[in-house]
């Protein structure tokens, strides 16, 4: 990104865009912790849409308008939507699960925090103390995006694409069922599946295993 | 000041808009279906021809009892309506009416926003069929996840054609940038996008999500009184702002004789149609089967529209 | 998924053709209350009582399949014609009701009627509130047959009706009857009853003309 190094404000004065800026970060994060510590699992999956918009926000004030409506499109859109779908399919109880919380919790407490240590030190040093200035050209710009996506970044994009092509070819093949001899395995427990499988998609059902 | 009086006067607009077009569309609907099917529709509510009858529907509406099931999720019972109606409204402000800036707002990345914001929509009647504590609603929201699923590929794929032709994302560029014969050469992606739009908004005939034959209402089983008319609101807000993004994507928006002084009436006029095309098929057709449905998104629609992409991809080098 | 019959999806444009078609005629819906419908004669709606000719034999009670026809009477005697006869009696009707509640209309009160006192009346505006009202008295039944219209006419090559058809023989008859002795006749011999005997029989069918009305 064509980020201006110099001249930046400081700290100490922040704007009205900052403390927004701000603001919908500490909004996220609440929704974020939410999310996982909440037994009740269809409102975690509706805490997740406040985080992910609230996510979106953030793009939208740091003016990158495009990533900010793709980021809706995919993940509340259609990313949400399935999850919603998968809780749907097990009959996810109104009011708390029991079974909700995990016995890992302390491990996964660890992988979470040294995942976002990790990613914090990254995004902090790399970019250090770069400021983007909002009120110039708009930055986060369609054109903008998709010039560096397909001239800076276009190799760890198709690989992307590979890895996620991957995945889809791999899910169709474990939720394909055999199909080689049916009257050697057909049981009374198969013959009721297809009706059950009928109305999902396979790609879709693909999709939850990613 | 002017900034600011200007940008609250577009809102008013957008709202009244909103607030009208969904009810005329409704009406149109009422008499349309009537006719087509030989009978007269509302004749009594305001004196001529029922013209007054969705308001007396509304007045209904408020006066009922709004009622919550006692194992519903209240919470998320009571947010789903606002969660399905906001979305179109949000939407209708991007959608570009006149030329020279005759829209609430410019987006940069508008076609974007646009579908983006309409897929939000869809998680209310999610909230709905899963906070109702209802099995039918239960199946009603199914039902709207996998349709969603299905039919959200095609449209953003044939959408991303017309971006394609138009080179740009913003909503007024692509109507700036239409010619006569985008139409033709972007048929079938209209004809796919109206169809998958149709699917998303659960218009008969793929209003399989909400089939009171079987399910009763699916996801608004629970509902009553003005939540419930908030949902309808939704349905008709949706059959709008689809047919209005068709005009813009497919049919040239507000080109047409006369473009400069009666622009904006040509994007209504093309609206209208389309909406009317809406209510046609819903009286003609039959609901499709959920299996047919599936079927018809993943082995027609999104092959149609893979198609279509690559036509344009084509024309699009070889005019250049 | 469409049949293949002829272009792929000419079914679906018939379809729609079909609706457009339609949407372009005049609909055929009558504004009931508004405009009220144009019944046709013998219209099951009500069932109205020509009380004059009730002499009640009580069959419409009887065959009545769901017991819905009320009637009450009483017997009144009459002096004898000829002094010295015996007293004449006859049934005097005091309730006439039924209960069209109970009602199924199958008509069979009107058909089984020997004396044309029960007719059907397209009239079919008598909703009650309750359902008790919805036994009509005989003073509403017989306000209901100022609302029974004549009935249509026959067809054009039908057999006339019996008491048309038994009023034509005899009124021939007795027209043939004056004309031989008119032929056979002296001037002057016989005159006298030839004429009793014509005015005795233009009684006999004034009667019958009148059992016919």
């Amino acid at each position: 990104m064509n980020l201006s190094a110099a001249a930046h404000p400081g700290f100490l004065s922040p704007t009205g865009v900052e403390i927004t800026f701000v603001l919908i970060g500490l909004a996220t994060l609440g929704a974020a912790l939410l999310t996982v510590t909440t037994r009740q699992l269809v409102h975690a999956a509706l805490w997740l849409v406040v985080a992910l918009g609230g996510l979106a926000v953030e793009y939208l004030l740091l003016t990158a308008e495009f990533i900010a409506w793709v980021q809706v499109l995919i993940y509340v859109g259609s990313v949400v939507v399935l999850l919603l779908f998968g809780l749907m399919l097990t009959k996810a109880p109104i009011g708390r699960s029991a079974d909700a919380d995990s016995e890992n919790r302390l491990v996964a407490l660890g992988v979470a925090a040294a995942a976002a240590a990790a990613l914090v030190w990254v995004v902090v040093d790399a970019f250090r103390t770069t400021w983007i200035n909002l009120h110039g050209a708009v930055q986060g710009s369609s054109r903008a995006t998709g010039e560096s996506l397909f001239r800076h970044w276009v190799l760890p994009f198709e690989a992307l694409s590979v890895l996620l092509l991957a995945a889809l070819v791999g899910a169709i093949v474990l939720s394909r069922r055999d199909t080689g001899s049916p009257a050697d395995t057909a049981t009374p427990a198969d013959t009721a599946t297809p009706a059950d499988t009928a109305d999902v998609p396979a790609p879709a059902a693909g999709k939850e295993h990613t | 000041m002017n900034d600011t009086l200007d940008v609250v006067l577009r809102l008013i607009a957008v709202l009244v808009v909103f607030l009208v077009l969904p009810l005329l569309v409704g009406q149109t609907e009422h008499k349309v279906m009537a006719h087509m099917q030989g009978r007269l529709g509302p004749m009594y509510a305001g004196g001529f021809h029922g013209w007054a009858q969705l308001v007396a529907d509304g007045v209904k509406f408020a006066q009922k009892e709004d009622i919550v099931p006692a194992d519903a999720d209240r919470r998320v019972f009571q947010l789903a309506p606002a969660v399905a109606l906001l979305p179109y409204l949000l939407v209708l402000i991007a959608i570009p009416v006149g030329p020279d800036g005759f829209v609430g707002q410019t987006v940069d990345a508008g076609l974007i926003f646009v579908l983006a914001v309409m897929g939000v929509g869809v998680l209310g009647s999610l909230m709905a069929g899963w906070a109702s504590a209802n099995k039918f609603s239960l199946l009603g929201g199914l039902r709207t996840a996998a349709q969603l699923m299905a039919y959200e590929l095609p449209m953003l794929l044939t959408a991303a054609s017309v971006a394609m032709a138009a080179g740009t994302l913003s909503l007024p560029g692509i109507v700036d940038g239409y010619h006569w014969w985008w139409t033709p050469w972007q048929l079938v992606g209209g004809v796919v996008f109206f169809t998958a739009g149709l699917a998303e908004l659960q218009r008969p005939p793929f209003d399989m999500p909400v089939a009171d034959s079987e399910i009763i209402f699916g996801a608004y089983t629970e509902y009553t009184g003005l939540r419930f008319a908030l949902f309808l609101l939704a349905e008709y807000a949706g059959i709008v702002v689809l047919c209005a993004l068709t005009t813009v994507l497919f049919l040239g928006g507000w080109h047409g004789p006369w473009s400069g002084s009666a622009g904006w009436l040509w994007t209504l006029v093309k609206t209208a149609l389309l909406a009317f095309v809406v209510i046609w098929l819903r009286v003609s057709y039959p609901r499709l089967r959920e299996d047919q449905l599936q079927k018809l998104a993943w082995t027609v629609l999104i092959p149609l529209s893979l198609a279509q992409i690559a036509l344009t991809g084509v024309v699009k080098v070889v005019i250049s | 998924m469409a049949p293949l019959s002829g272009i792929p999806g000419s079914g679906l444009a018939k379809g729609l053709a079909v609706t457009l078609r339609t949407m372009t005629k005049r609909s055929v819906t009558a504004q009931y209350p508004d405009a009220l419908p144009e019944l046709p004669p013998r219209s099951r709606g009500v069932i109205a009582l020509f009380e004059e000719n009730c002499t009640v034999c009580m069959l419409c009670a009887r065959e009545c399949p769901d017991w819905c026809i009320y009637i009450d009477s009483h017997k009144e005697t009459a002096p004898p014609a000829a002094p010295g006869g015996r007293e004449r009696s006859r049934n005097v009707l005091d309730r006439f009701a039924i209960d069209f509640a109970l009602c199924m209309y199958c008509g069979i009160c009107i058909e089984v009627c020997p004396f044309d006192a029960l007719f059907w009346s397209p009239e079919f505006e008598y909703a009650e509130s309750d359902i008790l009202d919805l036994t009509h008295e005989r003073d509403k039944l017989r306000d209901w047959m100022w609302t029974v219209p004549a009935p249509p006419a026959l067809d054009p090559a039908a057999e006339e009706p019996k008491e048309i058809a038994a009023a034509r023989k005899a009124a021939d008859k007795a027209a043939a009857a004056a004309a031989a002795a008119a032929a056979t006749a002296e001037p002057g011999q016989g005159e006298q009853a030839e004429q009793g005997e014509q005015s005795d029989r233009s009684d006999r069918s004034d009667d019958q003309g009148k059992g016919d009305a």
